[in-house]
């Protein structure tokens, strides 16, 4: 009981997470059309280019980039060829789901690790135009790497206690 | 070693159903790993492949054809091709084909070609005593067009897939006559089988008629002019065309035919930022990947592999074909554009291929593997709108898969239909 309250806990505060950062990503797409078309009104209209809206509109397609990808494993939405998986027997698929699961877990986590790193060397750098540090840019990916190793984690474990349980229950049942 | 390792773990993570995105991104770590380079290399190159300014035009591309979709820029195009070319027999077939060439050159994307014309035509279409399958197969292989016809955030990719120093305008141009090809070739098969199975033809309403939808079709038809246009001219730069294109879009479906609706608008917000995310992270991870190519020499070797098999360019043109075919079939398009540019662009030039010609030949090859399974997802929307299943489609997909070869056959062997539009802005 405890178990399966634990685990739709858990699914609830991936589902909040995997939807905050469609929501960022939501604002910072809204945000980046808004600045663009201030760039052309600035650049035609006024004469005068805000320089800073490149160098902004790079730093937003980022975050959209790496946030959106860690919801887009959440939602199962990236681009994969699974029809031979989706064509092997139950227990052959359940094994390649895992191992290709994990793989992702373990993508996101040295992607978390690396970017913390890359997080630390940049923050003394600024970036131009904007004066912020460096390691605003590599922030998303940090956090995309955490929430990857999360979501593909979770599935992970979701698949093995299943496959625990599964076995238990055949084991009664004998 | 290094490259048994790349290509070696990029094709198990494929086979295991891993996302091909992060399949790269894995392969390129491991690959870095084994050279000796640090890991965090990897991650900076992925973060510098998204942030290139070129690629900003992808996001408002995306965001600029959801809005058509969603804000009824289709349905005025359906209107106007309907009065236009109705009347042929099989006319409903000729106003979807038409539709598409019109709709997925503003969208630029087969994907919304197929949900905004298909959920629109094909049950009309059944409605008129169209067999379903037909209905279908005409709405999916005619959604390509998109893909070719400009402006289409896939030639972006091509473009700087293929390393910079292609011009999008250039490549904007090439796409014209190929989709309007690929559009007469379906609109011929569509018609031989519209007289075998004797669809009716619509009568005609008149020149009035199709002035009026004409004048309510244009202002959505002038999105694709601003983006084109922009570009052609060297008035805009891509991004900015894009970016000023998605907020005419957003304009005009707003508050001219004020048929965006407040959840429209957001579904069409979160809908770009999931494609952007996806279409974007694979270009990261496939600089990685790419990267670790050209550093193996792989163009160099498979050039010289298929140099001894034939040295006659048709021949390897035609080994081309088949392989973007090929892996057409089993690969979605965005990541086979960034995988197989870097490999088979210098095999293209090798033999004197032009770029954009070779450009708009692997675009034409992966639109048809959009609609060929098992990972068509043209081919699966389409079904699923007409609400059909996938193997009822395929039985009689086949002389719309022929067309769309000869199309493709001709563009292939024939650089004029492909380079006589960019050669006039030499």
């Amino acid at each position: 009981m405890s178990q399966s309250r634990a685990r739709s806990g858990l699914g609830q505060c991936l589902r909040w997470m995997s939807g905050a950062s469609i929501f960022a990503c939501s604002c910072a797409m809204v945000v980046l059309v808004a600045i663009f078309g201030w760039l052309v009104f600035g650049r035609y209209i006024l004469n005068a280019t805000p320089t800073w809206v490149e160098q902004l509109s790079l730093l937003l397609v980022v975050y959209i980039t790496f946030l959106g990808s860690a919801a887009g494993v959440y939602e199962g939405t990236h681009l994969g060829v699974t029809f031979l998986r989706d064509g092997l027997p139950r227990p052959l698929r359940r094994i390649a789901t895992l191992i290709a699961d994990t793989a992702v877990a373990g993508f996101g986590l040295v992607m978390m690790l690396a970017c913390l790193e890359l997080f630390e060397f940049g923050w003394s750098t600024k970036l131009p135009m904007l004066n912020v540090p460096e390691s605003l840019r590599t922030l998303p990916a940090l956090l995309s790497g955490g929430m990857i190793f999360l979501f593909a984690g979770a599935r992970v474990i979701g698949t093995v206690a299943d496959f625990i349980q599964g076995s238990s229950r055949a084991g009664e049942e004998n | 070693m290094g490259l048994a390792i790349l290509l070696g773990i990029f094709s198990l993570c494929v086979l295991l159903g891993v996302p091909v995105a992060f399949g790269m991104g894995i392969a390129a770590a491991a690959a870095f790993f084994y050279e000796g380079f640090p890991l965090l290399i990897t991650f900076q190159r992925i973060i510098s492949g998204v942030s290139v300014f070129s690629l900003l035009a992808i996001p408002f591309f995306i965001f600029a054809g959801e809005l058509m979709l969603h804000g009824g820029i289709a349905a005025r195009l359906v209107r106007f091709a309907s009065a236009l070319v109705g009347s042929v027999r099989g006319g409903l077939a000729s106003v979807n084909i038409f539709s598409s060439m019109l709709f997925g050159g503003i969208s630029g994307s087969a994907i919304a070609d197929i949900s905004a014309l298909g959920s629109l035509l094909i049950p009309v279409m059944k409605e008129k005593g169209y067999r379903p399958d037909y209905a279908v197969n005409v709405t999916v292989t005619s959604s390509i067009a998109g893909v070719v016809i400009p402006p289409s955030h896939n030639m972006i990719i091509f473009a700087v897939a293929a390393g910079g120093g292609i011009s999008i305008s250039k490549l904007f141009l090439a796409g014209v006559i190929p989709g309007i090809l690929m559009c007469v070739m379906l609109a011929i098969a569509a018609y031989i089988l519209a007289l075998r199975h004797n669809y009716p033809a619509e009568p005609f309403p008149g020149m009035q008629t199709v002035l009026l939808t004409a004048a309510a079709a244009l202002p959505g038809f002038i999105t694709a002019v601003i983006i084109v246009g922009g570009v052609l001219s060297g008035v805009f730069t891509v991004t900015e065309s894009g970016a000023f294109g998605a907020i005419y879009a957003l304009l005009l479906t707003a508050f001219v035919y004020r048929s965006l609706t407040w959840e429209n608008f957001i579904t069409a917000v979160v809908t770009s930022v999931r494609t952007t995310a996806m279409v974007m992270i694979l270009i990261g991870c496939a600089g990685a990947f790419a990267y670790l190519l050209a550093l193996y020499q792989v163009p160099t070797l498979l050039t010289d592999l298929l140099v001894t098999i034939s040295d006659n360019p048709f021949v390897i043109i035609l080994m081309l074909n088949v392989i973007l075919l090929l892996l057409g079939m089993i690969m979605d398009m965005a990541a086979l554009i960034l995988i197989c540019t870097p490999i088979f662009l210098p095999i293209a030039r090798e033999i004197g291929m032009d770029p954009i010609q070779f450009g708009i030949m692997l675009l034409m090859n992966l639109g048809l593997g959009l609609c060929t399974p098992p990972v068509g997802s043209c081919l699966f929307v389409g079904c699923a709108v007409g609400k059909i299943p996938i193997e009822q489609a395929l039985k009689s997909i086949w002389p719309f898969y022929l067309a769309m070869f000869a199309a493709l056959m001709l563009v292939s062997y024939i650089p004029a239909i492909s380079l006589t539009l960019p050669g006039l802005i030499e």
